[in-house]
């Protein structure tokens, strides 16, 4: 196996890339970050193209683009630098990829102090990132994992609003103390395993706990229980970063003091980092847990989507009203998660994409409001229509993307997920829950469609002293191409649903073991 | 060969074009965009023109089509269903795509006078509107299966959202437009949960058996009859009872749509929008929709009497109550607006009443007279200068003939009046709830006979309201400066009116039924139409059919006809009196009140109904106060506890710790390098910890 393949590269080209932007000087360093990022926006695409994934990362599925290393050995445990992609992960590194890029873009206007630091950690970030959706060894993966949020919290908290070192500390505190929930739960079913697992390798670990009966008692609690106490860890610590009701308080603050790219990337990718681990720990290493619980799980689903979209409803600031929103959008990925059938799973893994795009479009499209009104909230913008027109446009198209308008990405999810969670048989009573949760498709529009009443319509007034005049091209290319992305999605979910359902059947049937 | 229905796709496809040209285009181009939307909605009214006429047989090739063209998505798993896009062709089909293309064509041109004449702003986005709006719903309504449906129904949605909110730089607008939206999504949101129902139930959303190369796939109509017959269940319930449910949650998007009580209160606001796009809307897309979807899967509806039976009464009512408040609005268009609810009202009663025939009659005739009116009250707006104030006008009969006597034309036709279109269609409704709720045993045609009671009661109401309305616009003194020398308008007001006029006149023709049954003549042509022939062709196909229709009525809720005066001939012609009379009745009544030189008000006659009727009972405030009264509120205080209870949870757990962990002070740096080092080194030493307890264990 060559050493450097194409993920190796990735990380490497955007690590390099970081270093580069760090040295250089401030005028370059926005053009020069988002040069280097196309090269990883190129070669992900690349991989799409030549994908030839099958099957389940951690159920013995055909890995695309793997590499496996010996790394370290600690005690009787081989680390191994461990990577590789399958159909989940392909459109999520797809994802991480186009919106750094996008989100670098957006970065232009807004960002005009200590740029080149501003622009390495964005790609620092990417790295991380890339590294997240791609390690399927669990401590290159937790490495990733946390280097995540080292430059996340000098983003939010160096450049971001006024009341930012609140918040940064909130969400690096917040955010770690939930990998240690986490952490532990993990490490509680790894001492279980005791002597069947050798390395980390996640799906080493994942194919022990489905064959069950391996798991020994530990600390006084039989398999079962130990079971379950790992389960409600790893939930609690990735439900942090989801975010699930009632953890979920980091992100509003965290959204309202980052600065427009930075909440893009926060919303379009972080947020996916929760799910993409509930999906790969919680739902395929431990499945019965998962599903013998399912009546509490989907009720935090349930209760994420319309508490989220209520507390959207009561917002002023337009990205608070997003950031709120994206709880409630959250929320339906947990839905689908738990149904276990396929366009459950499915459905939830594309929503993870699409919303990454639609809400990555809204922050951005209420980021280029705010670079012409240096105001955000509701009361003091109306009728900037005329003034800024395909801004405007795209911010209406954009608000009935994030309706579930369909031939557009959301509805796609929604539906599938919708449709999935309508026949689960592991939900209870799942018609039912299943259509409470949906209500948050009437809320959702009666947030939007007043805050665009307020602001885009009507006759024009701006209570801070600027002058509103169209976007730069460079601000709302972006915007076009998000948006003609979430369009060819909804149009086209097969595009990136084919490879995600190859990659979610084999949680329902128990996969293929290879070895 | 290629034949018309390898065309079908394009009749949706064209206005969809002329969306993206007159977008980006539209400003280059001398109309502003209406060039490509004319363009497109003639190619889309001969293509379905073409269509039409090769349903009837007349270019001898086959009847009918369903065929799926394209997999949205592909189920994977044998458990996941695959979602696709299809065309249905049928004679219901074909008689919706040429009324749809030929009013969205009359609009467009209507719109050159109403629009561009005008001066007016923003065309580009208007056509690009009107075109997209269009497209829509044509692709809704050759939708072979019930996503496809809902998919282009919330496409129409949009595009009504666009247009009644053309003129977003007034207050008034943008907030109609919001309400549109949402009051259609909240009946959306029921039809969404049916859909998704369906296809849990029975995998497949097909309205009709598509023949493909793997075997017949059934429709889901078919499969809930099956289903029923065998007694099945569902999801803990019987089929009966199951389907019921399914049949309700859709019907709860054919109430937002159609704007039927209680989801009707979006429509008289949506009158901020441009008059042309009010004819649109009524006539032919967004409020014909949701009764469209209730004909095309009729043969689900006919499955529960108690579907029927809900839809008779909601029609019914809606039909009197809508009709009760058009009596005293003081605005043109209002006027019209409300009787647009009125009769939709009378398209619902007939289908809950298994009048099919006189259900789809009725929608055809009123999508003429409907955009005739509304096309000829946007010329008399224009001729006042967007005064739509009756109290205003008076008098333009003489100044303005052509536009006088079409309207005319559509009044007597909504009104009912012998022999134009309305009175036909209405008559049929009324008679076919008539004979149903006779003959239909127990609570079903009690129900029956109550919805029509309400919907005869109407007609009065009808008769009144509409020539009011004519009697205030047309006759009588002018009332204004604006009214003695009203602004004239071209041809392309009056060739729309035009066409629309005789149509009004002459519709009816194709479906008179009573004729056919006291003569003997064969002229009930939609009859025929919707019925198919006996042997072969589509009806064994597709079982679309009126004949298979009445046998699931008779089957299953057991709904029959009865004439409870003397024979058939009599009790037709006893009902045909009946409505008439009354219908000339209100129609005197407004004479005799409003048909004189100088009119006043009469509504303080009403007495107390005049306040109750002006607030339209008073239905607006109701729902503005379950949306601002109890919603807001609820988000305010869930936002209270977000922001005290659980974050205040959040951070008094963080200050606690910080409180207690006061002499940790020097590493709680607040800087994260300190926190990093933190990080890895506890990370480090969970390392260490469970090497050393792994080794042990």
């Amino acid at each position: 196996m060559p050493i450097a393949g194409p993920v190796e590269a990735l990380l490497g080209v955007t690590l390099l890339g970081a270093f580069l932007v760090f040295l250089a000087p401030d005028e370059y360093a926005g053009k020069l970050a988002t040069a280097v990022s196309l090269v990883p926006v190129a070669v992900s695409v690349w991989m799409y193209s030549v994908f030839d994934g099958a099957g389940n990362a951690l159920l013995g599925g055909t890995l695309a683009f793997e590499s496996d290393l010996g790394w370290v050995s600690l005690g009787r445990y081989d680390l191994a630098w461990q990577v590789g992609l399958d159909g989940i992960s392909m459109p999520l590194l797809l994802l991480a990829t186009v919106l750094t890029t996008l989100a670098l873009v957006s970065s232009w206007t807004p960002i005009d102090e200590r740029e080149s630091q501003f622009y390495g950690l964005m790609l620092l970030m990417e790295a991380s990132l890339i590294g997240v959706f791609t390690a399927l060894d669990f401590f290159l993966w937790l490495v990733f994992w946390e280097a995540v949020l080292i430059p996340m919290y000098f983003l939010i908290g160096v450049w971001g609003g006024p009341r930012r070192k609140y918040a940064a500390i909130k969400f690096f505190v917040y955010t770690n103390v939930a990998t240690l929930v986490m952490f532990v739960g993990f490490m509680a079913l790894v001492f279980g395993l005791g002597d069947s697992i050798s390395t980390f390798g996640m799906a080493e670990i994942a194919q022990a706990l489905r064959e069950g009966g391996n798991l020994s008692t530990l600390a006084g609690l039989a398999p079962a229980d130990l079971r379950l106490v790992a389960f409600t860890l790893m939930f609690a610590g990735f439900a942090v970063k989801v975010p699930v009701f009632p953890v979920h308080t980091w992100l509003p603050d965290a959204h309202v003091e980052a600065p427009t790219p930075v909440s893009v990337m926060l919303a379009g990718v972080l947020l996916k980092m929760g799910t993409y681990a509930l999906l790969r720990f919680n739902f395929t290493m431990l499945r019965e847990t998962a599903e013998a619980n399912a009546g509490i799980i989907v009720a935090f689903g349930v209760l994420s989507v319309i508490y989220g979209a209520m507390l959207a409803l009561a917002q002023q600031d337009l990205k608070r009203i997003v950031a709120y929103s994206s709880i409630s959008s959250m929320g339906y990925v947990i839905l689908g998660l738990v149904a276990f059938t396929p366009h459950g799973f499915g459905g939830a893994t594309f929503q993870m994409i699409a919303h990454g795009l639609i809400s990555g479009l809204m922050f951005m499209t209420v980021g280029v409001i705010y670079n012409e009104t240096h105001t955000r909230m509701v009361g003091d913008i109306s009728g900037i229509a005329d003034r800024m027109p395909w801004a405007v446009g795209i911010f209406v198209a954009a608000a009935f993307g994030y309706m579930g308008l369909p031939f557009m990405a959301g509805f796609a999810a929604e539906y599938l997920i919708f449709q999935g969670a309508f026949a689960s048989t592991v939900i209870p009573a799942a018609p039912l829950v299943t259509a409470v949760g949906m209500f948050g498709i009437v809320v959702v529009a009666g947030y939007l469609l007043w805050a665009m009443q307020r602001t885009l319509f009507g006759e024009y007034s701006l209570a801070t002293d600027y002058d509103v005049s169209r976007a730069p091209v460079h601000d709302v290319a972006p915007l076009v191409v998000l948006l003609a992305l979430v369009i060819v999605l909804g149009v086209r979910p097969g595009l990136v649903y084919r490879m995600i359902q190859d990659a979610v059947n084999p949680l329902l049937h128990g996969g293929v073991v290879l070895w | 060969m290629a034949g018309a229905f390898d065309f079908v796709p394009a009749i949706a496809a064209l206005p969809l074009l002329a969306f993206v040209i007159a977008l980006f285009a539209g400003q280059y181009m001398p109309k502003r965009g209406a060039e490509a939307g004319i363009a497109a909605t003639a190619g889309s009214l001969i293509l379905s023109i073409w269509t039409a006429l090769t349903v009837a047989g007349m270019t001898g090739s086959e009847t009918f089509y369903n065929e799926n063209l394209y997999t949205w998505v592909a189920g994977v798993a044998d458990s996941a269903v695959t979602l696709r896009l299809g065309v249905l062709v049928d004679p219901l089909t074909a008689l919706m795509l040429v009324i749809v293309s030929l009013i969205a064509l009359l609009v467009h041109v209507f719109s050159l006078g109403y629009m561009n004449d005008e001066g007016e702003t923003g065309l580009p986005r208007y056509y690009a509107g009107l075109g997209l709006f269009t497209a829509s719903m044509l692709a809704f309504v050759f939708s072979n299966n019930i996503l496809m449906a809902f998919m282009f129904f919330e496409l129409v949605g949009l595009c009504s959202y666009l247009l009644i909110g053309f003129w977003f730089r007034e207050d008034g607008p943008p907030s109609a437009a919001k309400k549109a939206f949402l009051v259609t999504r909240f009946g959306d949101y029921f039809f969404l949960i049916g859909v998704v129902g369906i296809f849990a139930t029975f995998g497949t959303g097909l309205f009709a058996p598509v023949e493909a190369a793997s075997g017949t796939m059934e429709s889901f109509p078919h499969m809930a009859e099956m289903a029923i017959e065998e007694s099945e269940t569902f999801f803990g319930y019987g089929a009966q009872t199951w389907m019921t449910i399914l049949g309700l949650l859709v019907l709860g998007g054919v109430v937002g749509k159609s704007a039927q009580f209680p989801l009707h209160t979006w429509l008289p606001d949506a009158m901020e929008g441009p008059t042309p796009v009010s004819a649109l809307i009524h006539a032919a897309t967004m409020v014909a929709a949701g009764v469209y979807l209730v004909a095309r899967m009729y043969g689900f509806y006919a499955l529960s009497p108690q579907a029927l039976a809900v839809i008779a009464l909601i029609g019914g009512f809606t039909a009197l109550f809508a009709a009760t408040m058009g009596v005293v609005k003081q605005e043109l268009k209002q006027v019209l607006a409300y009787s647009t609810i009125s009769q939709y009202g009378y398209m619902m009663l007939a289908l809950g009443a298994g009048g099919y025939v006189a259900a789809v009659f009725h929608l055809t005739t009123h999508a003429i007279f409907k955009a005739l009116l509304f096309l000829g009250a946007g010329s008399v707006i224009i001729a006042m200068h967007h005064n739509e104030n009756m109290w205003d006008m008076g008098g333009l009969k003489d100044k303005m003939p052509v536009t006088y006597w079409t309207f005319l034309s559509g009044s007597l036709a909504l009104a009912g009046i012998v022999p134009f279109a309305g009175f036909w269609s209405k008559d049929e409704v009324l008679f076919e709830a008539l004979i149903h709720g006779v003959g239909t045993e127990g609570t079903l045609g009690a129900m029956f006979l109550l919805a029509y009671a309400m919907g005869l009661l109407a007609v009065f109401f009808t008769g009144f309201y509409t020539f009011r309305m004519v009697y205030l616009t047309f006759h009588g003194n002018a009332r204004t400066d604006v009214a003695r020398d009203p602004e004239p308008v071209r041809w392309n007001v009056k060739a729309p009116l035009a066409v629309l006029g005789i149509g009004a006149a002459t519709v009816g023709l194709v479906n008179m039924a009573p004729v056919e049954k006291l003569t003997g003549l064969h002229i009930d042509f939609l009859h025929q139409w919707l019925d198919g022939p006996e042997e072969g062709g589509w009806p064994d196909a597709l079982s679309t059919d009126l004949h298979h229709y009445e046998e699931l009525l008779h089957n299953v809720p057991h709904v029959d006809p009865a004439y409870p005066i003397g024979g058939e001939q009599t009790t037709l012609i006893v009902s045909a009196a009946l409505s008439l009379g009354l219908a000339l009745g209100g129609v005197l009544l407004a004479r005799s009140l409003y048909g004189v030189d100088e009119p006043v008000e009469h509504t303080d006659k009403l007495g107390g109904a005049k306040a109750l009727l002006t607030h339209n009972y008073y239905q607006d405030e109701s729902q503005v106060w379950l949306a601002q009264g109890v919603t807001v509120p609820l988000a305010r205080a869930a936002d209270k506890f977000d922001q005290g209870v659980v974050d205040g949870v959040v951070n008094g757990v963080s200050s606690v710790s910080l409180f207690t962990g006061s002499r940790f002070r020097r590493i709680q740096s607040g800087v994260v390098s300190n926190y990093a080092a933190l990080m890895t080194l506890s990370l480090v030493l969970l390392l260490v910890a469970f090497v050393v307890l792994g080794g042990v264990a």
